[in-house]
Formats: C-alpha cells, structure tokens, sequence
C-alpha cells in the first residue's frame, strides 16, 4: 500500500509536467501534438549527457527541459511556415530527435550509475544529506520537492491562461478565426503553446531520467497515450471542463494513473499488457460522450462537444 | 476612407470552374459612410468584404484604408482598423469562453497582448456598462459561457466586440440573416444605434431589400463581380423597393435573382 502511494504520487508528479503539456496542446489549443512521444526521452537523454559531461544535475535538467522548445519551435515551424500537417509534423520532428539522442548519448542509453541526481543536489542546498536519509526519508524528501515543483507550474500555468496573452491561446483553440479577427497572429500563439508545451513535456523526461538513474531512447514509448490517460482521469475525477479543474485535474490524474499502474504492478498483472489496457480505456473514454451524442440529436455547432482536440474531429 | 482600385478576386483561376467573383471593383467610401450592399445570389457581396477584411487576398489591384496602402497585409495585421461579423453567429465569438473573456478579447483588438491580467474589476465595469446598453440582460451573465447564449444573443456580443476598440471601419456579411424576424430588428436597431453614436464607417450587406433602402446613407449593387449601381444619400431616400428592382434589370439586362431576398417583411 505504502509503495502503491509512493509510487503514484512520485510518479505521478513526474508525468504531471507532461499531462499538463499535452493538456495545453491537445485539450486547449486543439493541436494534437506527437512530438511529446520524441521530446520525453529527448529531454531524458540531453540531462543524462550533460550530468555525464560533468554539468550540475540542476543545470542538465534545466537544460533537458529546454531541448524540448527546440522540438517544439520545430514542430511548430514546419506546421505554421511550410504548411504541414500537424501530425505529420509530430512524427518528423520525433523521428529527428532519435537520431540526436543517439548522437548525443553516443549508444541507446546511458546509465548514472553514483552521479549526484538532481534531488540529491536540491536536498543537499537545504541542508539535507542524503546518505543520512533512510529509504523512505529520501522518497518522501523527493515527492517534497516534485510536489513543489508541479504546485509552481500548475500555478504559473493558471495565471498565464488567465493573461490577455493566455486568452490567446485558448481562443486560439477554441475559435481560430474569431480571434485572427481580433488581430493575433495564430501562427505564432501556435509556436508559443508548442515551446511551452514541449518545455514541461522534456522536463518530465528529464525527471525522469534523474528519478530513475538512466535514459534511455525507448522511454518515449507510449508515455503519449499515458499522459492523454491522466488527462482524462482528471477530468472525470472533478467532472468539470473548467479550465482550472483541467489544470490541476491533469496532475491528480497523472497521480491517479500511475498509482493504477504499481496497483497492476503489485497484482502482478502482466506489464506488456498496460499499454493495450491503457489505450482501450482512453478509446472508451473518447468514445463514450461521441455515442451519447448521437443518441441525442446531431449537432451543428462543432464546438458543444469539444473542449478541444481529444476529442475534435479535426482532419 | 476606404479605397478599392482595379480589384480582382478569381477563383479556380484558368480552370473551367473559374469564377470572377470581383471583376475592376473600383470605389471610394467616405469617412462615416453607412453603406448598404445589396446584390444577387454569387454576386461577390461577400467576397468584397472578405477582401476589405484581408481573409482573401486580391488578385489584382489596390486596398486602401484612411490613407494607407493595406492590400498586402493579412488579416490579423488589419484587425486593429477593422470589425467585421458573419452571417453565423457562431463565428465571431469563441463558444467554451466567458462572455468578459471574449470581450476582454476585443478590447485587445489589435494591441500587443502581454501578461496583464485578462479580466480586471475595471474592465468588468467597462463590459457591464457597454452589455447594459443593449439591453439584453448579459451583463448579468459576465461569466457564463457564450456556446450558452441564442443567436441573437451571440450576434448582439458580436457586434459589441467589433465596435468595442472602436475600429475605423464596421463590416457587416448579413449579420442578421440567421435570425427570427424579431430578434433580427432588435440586433438591426443595436446597430444603428452603435454606428450612429461611434460614427462608424460602415459596410453592410443585406439581401433584404427595404433594410438596404431604409439604412444607411448610400447603396451600392453587386451583379456577377460589378458594382453596377451605386446611390447616394439624396436619391436612395425617394427610392422604392420596385423603383430599385426596375433599375437593377435595366442596368444588368438580367432578372434579380436571390433566394432568400425579401421584398418587404
Ligand atoms: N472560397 C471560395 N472558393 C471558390 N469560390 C468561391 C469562394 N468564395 C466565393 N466563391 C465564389 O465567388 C462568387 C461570389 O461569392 P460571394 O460569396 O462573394 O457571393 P455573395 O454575393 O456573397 O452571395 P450570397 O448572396 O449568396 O451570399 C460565387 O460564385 C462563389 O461561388
Ligand atoms: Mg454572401
């Protein structure tokens, strides 16, 4: 029980910072952005190769999370400037990023075998010696420091949707035209959400890679499906598509979900089957609100049934 | 105010779909000009607007707005000048928002838009005493989502929000088209009412025969992509609905054929 919530919440906290980019794409600026499949691991391996090359575990995070604007300015610019499609976009940024990930690593994945992580640092500021910490002080230590991590970023992200700029981008996403109308360039709030987006995407990989002491170029796999999961978890788990409760809905569901995972870990399901579980129950969960609305009555305004992409029918 | 010479507008160019829809549109419409468009089904009505609002690009000629050569800039680029409606009401205003986040939209209209907070006190005074105005009980329902409000109710916030950073020049696609009689001459008043007091250029189409006549100061008809009548204020007020009909097959040599116009309602 204890390590189903340890777990969870550490875990949870980690992909946290990804739900929440995927909800920013996907959800509010109605963009499906695939690059996150590549960005995770991107991020993930650029800190592991700068702890490596002998750069503060704090700097290699921050700078993991920055080579995921790259991807997303990328993405971003071959959508907006040359006309690509949105997907297509995605995949050819991700397919980029493998090859930079394997130069940049040198191999498939790189191990931080007694390198200081990024906690350890952090706690060490504070005061802390890690070596004096016991198993469980150090988890405990650690969820401390996600959890005020993510509290910041949910809250930055709340009070940035709530700017005139912030209205931009949901506007953007909601109604393209209204709002080109009023004198914003979509092309660039696209580009804007898309860097932020993939910022928070890289710096959950880079996390990652400092929780788990390695990376590695297949971590990217499935983590998409994952972070749509918990988003929609969220939203079910405050049944509102206010913005606010999206926000925060998309961390309690990342937490939520990656707590369901070590509960099927603990059972000892089998773990090749999650991925197929995972994307069943995002389909079904998609699937549900398109069959009650036909068993309404067909709808002319696009917008009822949508707060953005998830869902959208957008070709 | 608004200068338009030699435009072309071609759709499917050199295809055997190809469609003239603006052929040499040449006109000058005064500062506080109220101009009423009235024209047949596919004559270019809206075409002209799109292309006065920078959503289609000119083929050939020149758009000119208070002074300044505007035919190469797109449309976000224009917007501070420009308000523009659609016929839909769901178009101008962005449904799963707040009625103040979609005017606090609007009155960023063409400004640079930062980190200040969106909605503030002072701006939520500012939405109440314009929603009051008109009349409609919304500035009772600042919060409320507009995929919530009728259409009438939709197209009344639209017009608020293209007149609320008071742009030089109003541009109405038959605005009140999708609605109920009723609701249509409640929003028609508004208009008036928002033109008159912000003395707004403005650019109405209409395929309602008795508005076109009834408003503004000036008419113009479209036929095939032509302009081809285009009454001042002293002639269109002794004008009649048959007298206007009686011109346009003399001019065109062809039947008025649209759809939907209305001879009188
Ligand atoms: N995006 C487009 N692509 C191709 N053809 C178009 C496009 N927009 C308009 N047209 C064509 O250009 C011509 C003029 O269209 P426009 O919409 O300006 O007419 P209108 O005067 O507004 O007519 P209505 O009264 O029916 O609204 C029509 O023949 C139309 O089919
Ligand atoms: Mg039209």
């Amino acid at each position: 029980m204890e390590n189903i919530i340890i777990n969870g919440l550490q875990q949870g906290f980690i992909y946290g910072f990804m739900a929440l980019g995927v909800l920013l794409t996907f959800k509010i600026l109605d963009f499906p952005d695939l690059t996150v499949e590549g960005t995770f691991p991107l991020g993930s391996a650029i800190t592991a190769k700068a702890v490596v090359v002998g750069f503060n575990p704090v700097l290699a995070v921050l700078l993991g999370a920055l080579s995921g604007c790259l991807a997303g300015l990328a993405t971003g610019l071959m959508h907006t400037k040359l006309k690509i499609n949105y997907i297509l976009a995605g995949i050819l940024t991700t397919s980029g990023i493998y090859t930079v990930m394997l130069r940049t690593m040198g191999q498939p994945n790189l191990s931080l075998l007694n390198k200081k992580s990024f906690f350890g640092i952090v706690l060490s500021s504070c005061g802390i010696v890690e070596k004096e910490l016991t198993l469980f002080q150090y988890q405990a230590a650690t969820i401390t420091i996600l959890l005020v991590m993510i509290v910041a970023a949910r809250v930055l992200l709340g009070w940035f949707m709530k700017t005139d700029l912030g209205f931009t981008i949901r506007a953007t996403g909601d109604n393209e035209k209204m709002i080109r109308s009023l004198g914003v360039n979509t092309d660039r709030i696209k580009l804007l959400t898309l860097v932020i987006s993939n910022f928070l995407v890289a710096l959950s990989g880079a996390l990652a890679c400092q929780s788990q002491g390695f990376a590695d170029v297949g971590m990217g796999i499935g983590v998409l499906v994952a972070a749509i999961a918990s988003v929609i978890v969220g939203e079910m788990f405050f049944g509102s598509k206010k913005l606010s409760l999206l926000l925060t809905g998309a961390v309690v569901g990342s937490v939520i979900y990656r707590a369901l995972l070590s509960i099927g870990l603990r059972l000892n399901l089998p773990a090749e089957d999650f991925k197929m579980v995972t994307a069943l129950l995002v389909l079904l969960a998609l699937a549900i609100p398109k069959i009650k609305i036909r068993v309404k009555k067909p709808s002319l305004d696009r917008n009822t049934h949508v707060v953005g992409g998830i869902n959208s029918d957008k070709a | 105010m608004i200068k338009l010479k030699g435009v072309y507008k071609v759709y499917f160019p050199q295809t055997p779909n190809q469609v003239i829809a603006l052929n040499n549109i040449n006109i000058n419409v005064r500062e506080g000009d109220f101009v009423t468009i009235i024209g047949s089904n596919g004559a270019g009505k809206s075409t002209l607007l799109k292309i006065l609002a920078g959503i289609d690009k000119v083929d050939m000629g020149q758009v000119e707005l208070a002074g300044e050569d505007i035919t190469n800039y797109p449309e976000y680029a224009r917007a501070k000048d420009i308000g523009r409606i659609d016929q839909n009401p769901l178009v101008s205003t962005a449904a799963q928002m707040t009625i103040e986040e979609n005017l606090a939209m609007a009155y960023m209209r063409g400004k640079k838009r930062g980190l200040h907070k969106g909605i503030t006190k002072k701006r939520q005074e500012l939405f109440r005493d314009v929603l009051k105005s008109i009349n409609m009980g919304l500035e009772k329902r600042l919060q409320v989502p507009v995929n919530t409000l009728s259409g009438g109710q939709r197209q009344a916030l639209a017009l608020i929000m293209a007149t609320l950073a008071e742009p030089k020049l109003l541009l109405l696609d038959e605005h009140t088209a999708a609605l109920d009689p009723k609701v249509a001459k409640e929003i028609m008043d508004i208009t008036c009412k928002i033109v008159e007091t912000k003395k707004l250029t403005t650019l109405m189409i209409t395929h309602n025969m008795e508005q076109a006549i009834k408003f503004g100061n000036r008419l113009m008809m479209m036929h095939r992509g032509k302009i081809i009548l285009d009454i001042d204020e002293v002639e269109k007020a002794r004008l009649t609905i048959p007298q206007l009909i009686e011109k346009f097959t003399a001019v065109s040599g062809d039947v008025f054929a649209d759809d939907r116009v209305l001879l009188a309602n």
